[in-house]
């Protein structure tokens, strides 16, 4: 019987219109193999069926398919052609890959008479479905991990410091002596910042395997990591007798900045740890197209049955076991899970006894495109007066308050006060004299002027400074001209103010004593 | 004025010692009119420029000025170059009748100004950076020689001299607060010398003492700065010598002559020697004729187009106390960037002040060019030596370094 026989009967008519209604792609085929029907999906399934018009064979179906390139094959073509041909009027169903990117579900069904029919089924949707739920349970079951990790670590490690810290509170309020309970204080110092590095590192931990850091490529100075890590440990270094140096660097480089940061400072931690006698020094040299950072140190050196596992994950080498503070084991991991984030090479030399060299190596960056200035750019950073110390005298809290706002903002350092006592106490204890001196002319029952006088009796010489007042009685303009002084009135036009404050610092040529602004 | 018309104002030096700036800013604000009015104004409407003198540019005449222009010539926009003096005092005006001011005083000051009150301050706009980046610029500049190996400093020792006005003190401030991240350090100053001086011998030798290799002079009048070269000249050092802006101008080559050959100098805002620049030149003097300078005339040319686009895209301009209107201009400012004959205008939603390229930003084409230039010869043409892409030529040893 031919298909064409089925389209002839009107019923039967009916049923191939209900069938190409179907989005499911159906063939049926005889048993000699021969197609009876394919509904409309069926026939569009494949652009290479498009020549076989409506009459072909399984056979033609199976080796135009193959050799189409349209499906992604398990096996050869040819293989694949015997294969299917052999599994003829077996029940099954089989998955195939198109080179569209979507994914149809082949499905066999044996008909009694021998025959065959196909059904084609576009499960593209189902299996991205599938495909992120089984995403979703990974990272869910990572997440999981991580955080068993996380707290079988926190739990191993935290244990100890706290501990110890419950033991030393409870000495500490039991202690009567002063030195006592003072050393007891500072051993309770230490297991908190031990704590605070631990949970500080099982945190950067946790983002890394949760994939939560993302680096933030940028082209900047090194020197600005480096002084900041200078800052950070000079103190740590001196206390433990060690000399921390910094060679000086005017390389340029391309990498994340706070990651890089994280790196070092794990890095020089490690060094300053694990060095009793000497110092750490920080530097860095070309290397071919790239810097290497290097982090010297004078310390206990690494073994060389250790050194292959140095970066692993809590991995420590117990030089000491009376160490105060012992390493965590996490910081080189870090180390070594940033660096592969950046993409820069980590490396290590070391001579057990001698001390080791850390180093890590980063691509070189254009000096134009470096980036060293903070995102807002402010009077305060920048201006005229930035840095520049200044003493208000105000006793009008209000008015004072204004009045600090606005210098600060303009980059001042203002020590404000409202007496001529409290004025005279910072003169007699600041490190550094003000350049400056703003004085309201009445401070309750004293005038600004005299308290000028003493002021800069006090400091041994003179000190530019003006005069701000409410009164514009001409008596009074006149004794501020008297003691030399410029005057400006209330309220203070903050441009005038300004000049002002320029002339009596840089242009003291053009201040005229005196004369109300 | 007809209510077809719309009036923009200029505060612009006409008189006293900056009018020879003044007469260029109001040549491009000119000429830029000129072309939106022939292309049909903003929106059918023509362009009306309005001048006020500003004379000394002290704050009461910039104040008095501006006043009078929104006042008596109800503009809806004030667009100028710069005036020294009035330390931002003209803003308050300006702000009160809340309309645009789009203007080049290039002062760090602006963005205290704009950020300390923004919904006061919406219509003021600093169309060039702030003088704050000529520093951070000239020491990516150097640091730049030195690392592609086109200069070998004879140390990393810088030597500043800035005059007395706050651009010349920001500007020095900037440079030694840079200098350190850059591997350079400051062996001389900043010090800071009553400005204006012609008589430089004692600074000279005193900065000559700490064997810089770079000096840097950041007081800004020409004539001044010429004698600082040539008295340099008299007995130099092997150190790169950078001068401020008014070393551009013509009377600085023609006062140091032969001892300016080399002096390297930078402009946060100039013409560019592209296509866009040249033809704009070319335009320029065939308007004006050959004694004027379309590279400080560029400008208010770059500004003022910019607001006609911006003030059409926002749907018209507004006249004083139309605030609702102004704010969608200013918006559009923001929002537009805008590539002139001097680079691109990206004002920074905060600052409302044109972004420096390199200086802060990397990408060209959203920032303004911080442009290096070296004298050339004698007669002080201007090599433009970087940054890239807008450097044409390359820089060379000064004739006084051995």
């Amino acid at each position: 019987m031919s298909q064409h026989a089925i389209a002839d009967t009107p019923d039967i008519a009916d049923i191939a219109g209900g069938l190409d209604a179907m989005e499911d792609g159906i063939g049926i085929f005889e048993a000699d193999r021969v197609l009876l029907h394919a509904n409309r999906s069926f026939l569009t399934a494949f652009e290479c069926l498009s020549s076989l018009g409506r009459q072909f064979t399984y056979g033609d179906f199976v080796a135009h398919l193959a050799r189409s390139g349209e499906i992604v094959l398990p096996l050869s073509a040819e293989h694949w052609i015997t294969l299917e041909l052999s599994q003829y009027g077996t029940r099954r169903k089989s998955e195939y890959l198109l080179a569209d990117g979507r994914t149809l579900e082949f499905g066999h069904h044996a008909a009694v008479s021998g025959g065959l029919t196909v059904v084609l089924r576009d499960v593209t949707a189902a299996k991205s479905l599938e495909a992120m739920l089984r995403r979703t349970k990974a990272e869910a079951e990572t997440s999981n991990e991580t955080k068993s990790r996380f707290l079988r670590a926190a739990n191993h490690d935290l244990r100890q410091p706290l501990s110890t810290l419950k033991i030393l509170i409870f000495s500490c309020m039991q202690e009567q002596e002063e030195e006592h309970r003072r050393d007891l204080l500072h051993a309770m110092d230490i297991s908190v910042s031990i704590m605070e590095d631990l949970l500080g590192a099982l945190l950067q931990i946790g983002q890394l395997d949760a994939g939560q850091i993302v680096p933030r490529v940028s082209t900047f100075q090194l020197s600005q990591i480096f002084e900041r890590i200078g800052l950070q440990f000079s103190h740590q270094a001196r206390e433990r007798g060690l000399k921390l140096r910094f060679v000086q660097t005017r390389a340029t480089v391309v990498s994340d900045k706070a990651l890089l940061e994280r790196i070092l400072t794990n890095l020089v931690a490690n060094a300053i740890r694990y060095t009793d006698v000497g110092g750490v020094v920080v530097g860095c040299r070309r290397s071919g197209s790239g810097i290497r950072v290097e982090v010297w140190d004078s310390g206990k050196g690494i073994a060389e049955q250790h050194k292959s596992r140095i970066f692993d994950e809590f991995y420590q080498i117990n030089h000491d076991r009376h160490s105060r503070k012992k390493g965590l084991g996490l910081g080189l991991n870090i180390v070594q899970r940033l660096a592969g984030l950046l993409g820069h090479r980590v490396g290590v030399r070391s001579v057990e006894g001698s001390g080791s060299v850390f180093s890590i190596e980063m691509p070189i960056g254009d000096v134009w495109q470096s980036d060293t200035v903070a995102s807002e750019v402010s009077e305060m950073v920048g201006g005229e007066f930035a840095g520049t110390p200044v003493l208000v005298i105000e006793d009008d809290a209000v008015l004072q308050d204004a009045m600090r706002e606005l210098l600060e903002r303009w980059g001042f350092r203002v020590t404000a006060v409202q007496t001529e006592e409290d004025a005279l106490e910072v003169i007699a204890n600041a490190g550094e004299r003000p350049a400056l001196i703003i004085a309201d002319y009445s401070l309750r029952g004293q005038f600004g002027t005299d308290v000028l006088q003493k002021i800069m009796a006090a400091a041994g010489g003179h000190i530019p400074a003006l005069i701000v007042t409410a009164d514009v009685e001409p008596r009074i303009i006149s004794e501020i001209q008297a003691a030399g002084l410029p005057v400006l009135i209330k309220p203070i036009s903050p441009p005038r103010l300004r000049v002002m404050m320029h002339n009596l610092l840089f242009e003291p040529g053009s201040v005229t004593a005196g004369r109300p602004e | 004025m007809s209510n077809n018309t719309i009036p923009v104002g200029s505060l612009v030096p006409l008189s006293g010692p900056s009018a020879i700036d003044g007469g260029e800013f109001r040549k491009g604000l000119l000429l830029a009119v000129e072309e939106i009015n022939e292309r049909g104004g903003i929106l059918g409407r023509r362009v009306v420029p309005v001048f006020a003198d500003t004379g000394r540019q002290s704050a009461d005449e910039v104040v008095a000025a501006a006043a009078r222009l929104i006042k008596e010539n109800r503009v809806h926009a004030i667009i100028n170059g710069y005036n020294i003096g009035p330390q931002n005092s003209e803003y308050e005006t300006v702000a009160d009748a809340g309309i645009i001011y789009i203007n080049h005083n290039t002062l760090l000051q602006h963005h205290d100004t704009v950020q300390s009150n923004p919904s006061r301050y919406f219509g003021c706009f600093m169309a060039n950076p702030a003088e704050y980046w000529y520093g951070q610029g000239l020491i990516k500049f150097l640091s730049w020689l030195r690392d592609t190996g086109q200069w070998q400093p004879s140390s990393n020792r810088i030597a500043i001299v800035s005059g007395s006005k706050p651009y010349s003190i920001v500007i020095a401030n900037a440079i030694a607060n840079a200098a350190g991240k850059y591997g350079w350090s400051i062996g001389y100053g900043p010090r800071v010398v009553s400005t204006p001086r012609s008589e430089w011998h004692d600074i000279i030798k005193e900065l000559k003492a700490c064997e810089p290799a770079v000096i840097a002079n950041t007081h800004f009048y020409a004539g001044d700065l010429a004698a600082f070269q040539r008295q340099f000249f008299e007995a130099p050092c092997n150190a790169l010598v950078y001068l401020q802006y008014g070393a551009m101008h013509q009377a600085f080559a023609d006062l140091a002559g032969q001892s300016a050959r080399g002096v390297i100098v930078s402009a946060v805002t100039g013409l560019l020697r592209d296509q866009v620049g040249e033809e704009f030149g070319r335009r320029y003097l065939e308007r004006f004729g050959a004694d004027s300078t379309p590279q400080i005339g560029c400008q208010c040319y770059n500004a003022m187009h910019h607001f006609a686009i911006a003030a059409s895209v926002a749907g018209g301009t507004g006249g004083p106390g139309d605030l609702e209107q102004n704010r969608k201009v200013a918006k559009a400012l923001i929002d537009i960037p805008y590539r002139g004959v001097a680079g691109t205008i990206k004002y920074h939603p905060s600052w409302q002040a044109a972004v420096p390229f390199p200086d802060h930003v990397h990408d060209p084409s959203l920032g303004m060019p911080h442009l290096f230039y070296q004298v050339h010869n004698a007669t002080g043409r201007l090599a433009l030596i970087a940054p890239a892409p807008y450097n044409v030529e390359k820089f060379f040893l000064p004739d006084w370094y051995r």
